[in-house]
Parts: C-alpha cells; sequence; structure tokens
C-alpha cells in the first residue's frame, strides 16, 4: 500500500497481525479467525482463549472475571476548583455521549443535508421531568458544564429519555451554531469538553501475558464518560462573531 | 402535518352521504373567490425555513474568539433561530409538546403517551400513495393532476399546472409540493418511466431493508366512489379490500381481456405480492383509509417490540400466549387502527397474530422443535403458507417482491421512429417546465451541477 494507492482508492488495511481475520474467499473482517482457521494461538499466557486473569494486581481489585461496579459518586466540581457561582434551578444529571443516528463521528455528517437534518447546530437530549425541574422548555439554550468544561447546546426534551440522564450525541462540531459560554465568555466545546480520560491501576498492568499497556488502547475503556454535568439555561445567548 | 381537522386534505361525506373535498369542491372555490384565498394551505412554517451555515467567516481574519458558523436562512439570507426543521422530532424529540398535537395518540391513554418506561415510536416512510380517489386530482382547478388509466400513477401534467396549488390542501398525506422556481406542483411520479420498463421504483429497488413490493391489483373502477361513500370509517378498509378483484377467477379474466387488459398484465396480478399480503392474507393495510382516498400504498404493521414477551423459554410450547401478547404491545394496536383501518383493532390484530404465529412456527422448524401445526389454522395459516408467507416476507428475491408488467408502448406509439430518441423531447405534456429547459442553458453557460441545483431546487422544494 502507497500513497498514491490510498488516494486513488479506498483501500483495506488491517493493522494488527494479533486479532486479525484470514479474508480468504471473501469473508468479511471477522477478528480472532486467524485463531481457529489457522491454529494460531492466542496471544495469551495460555494460547487458549483466556477470560480469568491471575494477575495479582488484579486479584487485589477482584477483576479477575468481568465484573459490575457501580458508577462513580456525582460530582460537578472538586475542591480546588475555578469556582463557578450555581443556578438556583440547577440540575446534576449523568452525562452520556453516544454514537449518532447518522454519523460515526463527523463522517458522513460534514455536509449541508446532514446538519441542517435535526434541530441544526448542537443539542442535548433530557427527560421531561429533569427539564421540569430546571424550568427547561423544548428547545431552550443550555449551559453544560463540571470541572472539565463548558458546552452550549440546545434542548431536546423527551420521554425517550429517563430521568437522572442526559445525552450529548458524538461529534457536533462547535464551529456550528454555538454560542459562547457564559462561565468562561469563550465559545462552548464539543461533546467531549466535560470529559477526561480517568486512568486505573489495572489498566496500566504490563509484562504479563497478553496485558501490555498502551496509552488509550488497553484502556482507559469508556470510564472517561462515567461522570456528571450540571445542566442549566443559558441566560446570555451570546454569538459574539468580533 | 398529520392532522387533516386543521389542514384540510382529504374527503368527508356531506349531509347527502356525499363525497366532498373536506376543503371544498372546485365550483364553490372558483364560485365563491376562494381560489384566490385558501386560508388551509400550509405555509412556509408549516413545513420549515431552510437554511444553510455561514461557512466563510470560519475563514475569515483572526478574531477573539474561535469563530463560529451560524445558521442563515436559504430564503432571506438572514441570520436566524432556529425553531422548526425536518425531522425535528425525530425519535420522540420534543414529544410533551407534540405528542400532543398527534391526532393518532388520541386514543392511547395518557399516562402512556408520554410515559418513560412505556415509550414506543415507529418509523413510517410516506410517499404519495397513488390513491384510487385521488383529492388532489379532483381539487386541481386547471385538470392538470391525473391518474393514468394504464397503471394507476397519479402525475402533474407541468404544461398544464397554472401553480393553484389546491392539490397541495387536498392531498391528505400533504405529498404534493410546489417548486417556487418553475411555480409549478411537484410530486412522486412512482418512477414512471422505470415502471413502464417494467422496473421497481428507485425507492423500492434501493431500500436496504427491502421492506417494499410492488405489484399489480386489478379493481373494479365503477365501484370506488361507492366504496369511498361507506359511512362507519372504520369499514372503509374492508370497503377498499372489496374492490380488489381475483385474478384466478376464469369470470374476471375474461372480463378483463374483453376491457383490453393484457394477459401479461393478468399474469403478473396472479403473481402480485400485493395481492398476496393485502387480499390473500390480510396482513397490509392503507394508511389513512379514513381520509376515503383509497390509497394504494400499503403498510404491514410491525410486530417485533412485542417479540420478548412471547419469545421467551416456554413460548414455543405455548403459542397461545401470542394471544394475550399482542394486547401487550409496546406499540399499541390502537395506534397502528388510528393509522391503517380508521380504528378497526380486530383486523389490526388478526394480522399481528398471523405473523406472530408464523415467526413461532419458523422458530420451531427451524432450531428442531416440535410444534403443534394446529395451531395455525387458528390463525388462518397451514404449514405451506406459513413457510411461503415467511419466504415472502424474508428471504423474498427481486422477482418476487417485484412483479411488474412493461407498459408494450409499441401499441400505441410508432417503436420504429422512437429508436435513438429521448422518449420524452417531443411528448406533449411530459416535456420538461421551462424553468427545467433553462437549467440545460445555465449548464451551457458554465454554471456548476451545485450552483443550478442549489438555485432551482433545494430552496424551490419544501420537504417535511
Amino acid at each position: 500500500m502507497s500513497f498514491e494507492s490510498i488516494t486513488a482508492q479506498p483501500a483495506e488495511a488491517i493493522p494488527t497481525p494479533i486479532f486479525s481475520s484470514a479474508k480468504h474467499d471473501g469473508d468479511r473482517y471477522s477478528p480472532f479467525t486467524v485463531n481457529i482457521d489457522r491454529l494460531v494461538p492466542f496471544r495469551t499466557l495460555t494460547g487458549r482463549q483466556q477470560f480469568y486473569l491471575d494477575h495479582e494486581i488484579f486479584q487485589e481489585y477482584g477483576e479477575m472475571l468481568a465484573n459490575y461496579k457501580p458508577t462513580l459518586p456525582p460530582q460537578v466540581m472538586a475542591p480546588g476548583d475555578t469556582t463557578v457561582k450555581r443556578d438556583d434551578h440547577e440540575l446534576a444529571l449523568r452525562y452520556m455521549t453516544p454514537h449518532g443516528k447518522w454519523n460515526i463521528h463527523t463522517m458522513y455528517y460534514d455536509n449541508l443535508e446532514m446538519l441542517t437534518l435535526f434541530r441544526g447546530g448542537p443539542n442535548v437530549w433530557l427527560s421531561p421531568i429533569d427539564a421540569d425541574k430546571a424550568g427547561i422548555k423544548d428547545n431552550d439554550w443550555l449551559e453544560i458544564y463540571n470541572r472539565n468544561g463548558v458546552v452550549t447546546a440546545r434542548a431536546v426534551v423527551s420521554h425517550r429519555m429517563p430521568a437522572g440522564s442526559m445525552y450529548m450525541y458524538h461529534a457536533q462540531d462547535m464551529e456550528i451554531q454555538e454560542p459562547l459560554a457564559n462561565i468562561t465568555g469563550n465559545r462552548g466545546g464539543s461533546h467531549n469538553a466535560p470529559t477526561q480520560i480517568h486512568i486505573k491501576p489495572t489498566q496500566m498492568v504490563g509484562g504479563y501475558g497478553q496485558l501490555s499497556y498502551g496509552f488509550n488502547y488497553y484502556g482507559p475503556i469508556g470510564n472517561q464518560r462515567d461522570l456528571y454535568v450540571a445542566v442549566r439555561k443559558l441566560k446570555k445567548v451570546n454569538w459574539n462573531e468580533d | 402535518m398529520e392532522d387533516e381537522e386543521h389542514y384540510r386534505g382529504g374527503w368527508e361525506l356531506n349531509s347527502k352521504g356525499k363525497l366532498q373535498l373536506k376543503a371544498g369542491n372546485k365550483l364553490n372555490k372558483v364560485g365563491l373567490g376562494k381560489i384566490f384565498y385558501n386560508p388551509n394551505m400550509p405555509e412556509l412554517d408549516d413545513y420549515y425555513e431552510p437554511w444553510t451555515y455561514d461557512y466563510q467567516t470560519l475563514f475569515g481574519p483572526e478574531k477573539k474568539h474561535q469563530p463560529v458558523a451560524r445558521a442563515k436562512s436559504q430564503i432571506t439570507g438572514q441570520t436566524m433561530t432556529l425553531t422548526t426543521g425536518p425531522n425535528w422530532d425525530d425519535d420522540l424529540a420534543g414529544s410533551p409538546e407534540y405528542v400532543k398535537q398527534d391526532p393518532n395518540m388520541d386514543k392511547i391513554e395518557t399516562d402512556i403517551k408520554t410515559n418513560f418506561e412505556q415509550a414506543f415510536m415507529m418509523y413510517l416512510p410516506r410517499l404519495c400513495e397513488h390513491c384510487l380517489n385521488a383529492p388532489c386530482v379532483a381539487s386541481c382547478p386547471s385538470g392538470a393532476m391525473y391518474k393514468r388509466d394504464e397503471d394507476g400513477i397519479v402525475l402533474v401534467d407541468q404544461e398544464r399546472c397554472r401553480g393553484w396549488r389546491m392539490c397541495m390542501t387536498g392531498c391528505p398525506y400533504k405529498k404534493v409540493y410546489f417548486n417556487w422556481k418553475t411555480n409549478k406542483a411537484e410530486k412522486c411520479t412512482f418512477c414512471y418511466p422505470r415502471i413502464e420498463e417494467g422496473e421497481p421504483t428507485v425507492c423500492a429497488e434501493t431500500c436496504v431493508g427491502r421492506i417494499r413490493y410492488i405489484g399489480v391489483m386489478l379493481y373494479d373502477a365503477d365501484r370506488v366512489e361507492s366504496a369511498a361513500e361507506t359511512p362507519d370509517q372504520s369499514k372503509l378498509y374492508e370497503a377498499q379490500l372489496d374492490l380488489f378483484l381475483d385474478p384466478n377467477d376464469p369470470k374476471i379474466i375474461e372480463q378483463a381481456l374483453a376491457d383490453g387488459i393484457s394477459e401479461e398484465m393478468i399474469e403478473c396480478a396472479q403473481r402480485s405480492p400485493i395481492y398476496r399480503m393485502a387480499v390473500k392474507e390480510k396482513i397490509a393495510f392503507p394508511l389513512h383509509p379514513e381520509y376515503r382516498t383509497m390509497p394504494m400504498v400499503w403498510y404491514i404493521p410491525p410486530l417485533s417490540p412485542i417479540m420478548n414477551y412471547f419469545e421467551g423459554r416456554d413460548s414455543i410450547n405455548n403459542p397461545d400466549m401470542i394471544f394475550p401478547g399482542i394486547d401487550e404491545m409496546r406499540v399499541p394496536v390502537d395506534y397502528l387502527a388510528s393509522l391503517l383501518t380508521g380504528g378497526n383493532v380486530p383486523a389490526i390484530k388478526s394480522a399481528l397474530y398471523k405473523l406472530a404465529m408464523m415467526r413461532l412456527y419458523m422458530r420451531a422448524k427451524t432450531s428442531g422443535r416440535d410444534f403443534e401445526t394446529a395451531k395455525l389454522a387458528r390463525v388462518g395459516l397451514t404449514e405451506n403458507t406459513a413457510t411461503s408467507l415467511y419466504r415472502l416476507l424474508a428471504i423474498a428475491k427481486y422477482e418476487d417482491r417485484f412483479v411488474i408488467p412493461k407498459s408494450h408502448k409499441e401499441k400505441v406509439e410508432d417503436a420504429q421512429s422512437e429508436q435513438g430518441t429521448l422518449g420524452y423531447d417531443e411528448c406533449k405534456g411530459c416535456s420538461l417546465a421551462p424553468q427545467h429547459g433553462s437549467m440545460f442553458k445555465k449548464a451551457e453557460a458554465g454554471e456548476s451541477t451545485n450552483q443550478i441545483y442549489a438555485e432551482s431546487f433545494y430552496g424551490g422544494i419544501w420537504r417535511d
């Protein structure tokens, strides 16, 4: 594969030799099939598919097998953070960032049809129960913040959302229809402004069979999205185009 | 746009029990001068004001703040506040407000309407219904809208259209649009050039889920009016069903041949997937029969949201569970009946029983379990019909989904002299409207396709 070949037409690349697929006879990519078809040992201590991890740090954390751990307690700001004056009708909601209905990040999305298809510009989904508490109506401008950052977006109030949680779909970029945040005086961020990577000690275990730490590869898993935000109405919608 | 009490599309029965356009008949419009005043016309804000973004600011000089492309109206060019748009209420967005406006939700219990645990929604692709009793045709003061004899496709004669837009009001599905560049009405053409060649419409051909089927239906045109005048709106579905003729009945075949219907057409009607689903199995239904339009695009109500209820561990042994199960369906049967049968709930239920039983039967068959086949009879199926219905719905091949006879134009025109021509350039009534012709001139003058498209179409056609 060369630069010329990939600019001429789309080309398929399978960058890893480990989790790969033989893809003969027009088969679609499916991970680990070489381990079965060609009897290549799995890259584990036993050479087989292995679910139990007998590593002492995993044992210490009780995570030798996949198990449920509750989410972290709600925390929006922490001691020592910049002080933000709280609003009287402010909500603390679980913040989730699912992939969009029509797009994978900005792919297939950055065109006029898609950018004008739903509500145009950034929006967040919340339940009518939460919206009522904060006096939020459908299509109101909101300011969403926590210790990591601020987003401005319009409310989509829907009973499709459970109380206590909110959505901001992926990759609604801040270049489109995003006003200034009142808290920072700067342009609101994208869906990732309130998120931050948390690293768990178990994710840094390395040098042990299949466990090899790589930044943002072997963890952190989705836990950077295990967080809460404060939600309130955006008092002043200021575009400040100067 | 679902509320035709507000937009006055479709038909109603007058005091004598006769059909009458909800928005008033033609004479009434001309006589009372209403032709110049149509209070029921959907306006720009009933659709939405199309917008774009001011991308140029992203490339401007350095500023204090990160630049942003704001929404800008495609009509006025002014910065705008977005309050409505296409798919504005998609996936139950803004439901506390919009559920109230949906007449199909009237019969749903208040606490289910906007309850998270019982939230329901479904997608319903809507297109022109190519009605047997088309109110757009009856509404047109210029006689520009017509339903073709040979295949039933409803079209707008671009030469005769004078832009009165009564069709937009008349159509209760709101599927006629106005092109503000050409000042003519435009609508779905059912891809008639493809249909004439025996090919399916583009929407049907390209449907990823393969949910669309096209086939021939023979019907008794003389009885359409009386069927549409059935007083009870919950009987309209059955009244329309009664119009369809059995293409295997020797008497019908004889009459059809005498009326000049080709043998190929009759043969296609016999293999019609639509006849199988609508008439034989009764699993497909017309959209809003209460509009008295006798629509010809029919829908199979969805089943999957309830499958968990009765596809559990014991369900195969107890197919009777589907009968109470259908009432527990996430998408309530009352809602489906409001969309598809004018409130006839038993008709919807029996279709869902049949689909559910077919699934249970096929599941038992493919997983090698026992199934008491006598259960099939309760929903009007046999082992053979259940299997062939499954094949038609799940794995039908292209030629089973689309059974379309060619139009045989060689019988009405001199095919030899037409060789090598475009087929439309000299045809009166199907030529390009003057504005369309001017697009070719623009292209010759060096305008790009994008420019022509933006000027001529995007701002000109309102989509919902």
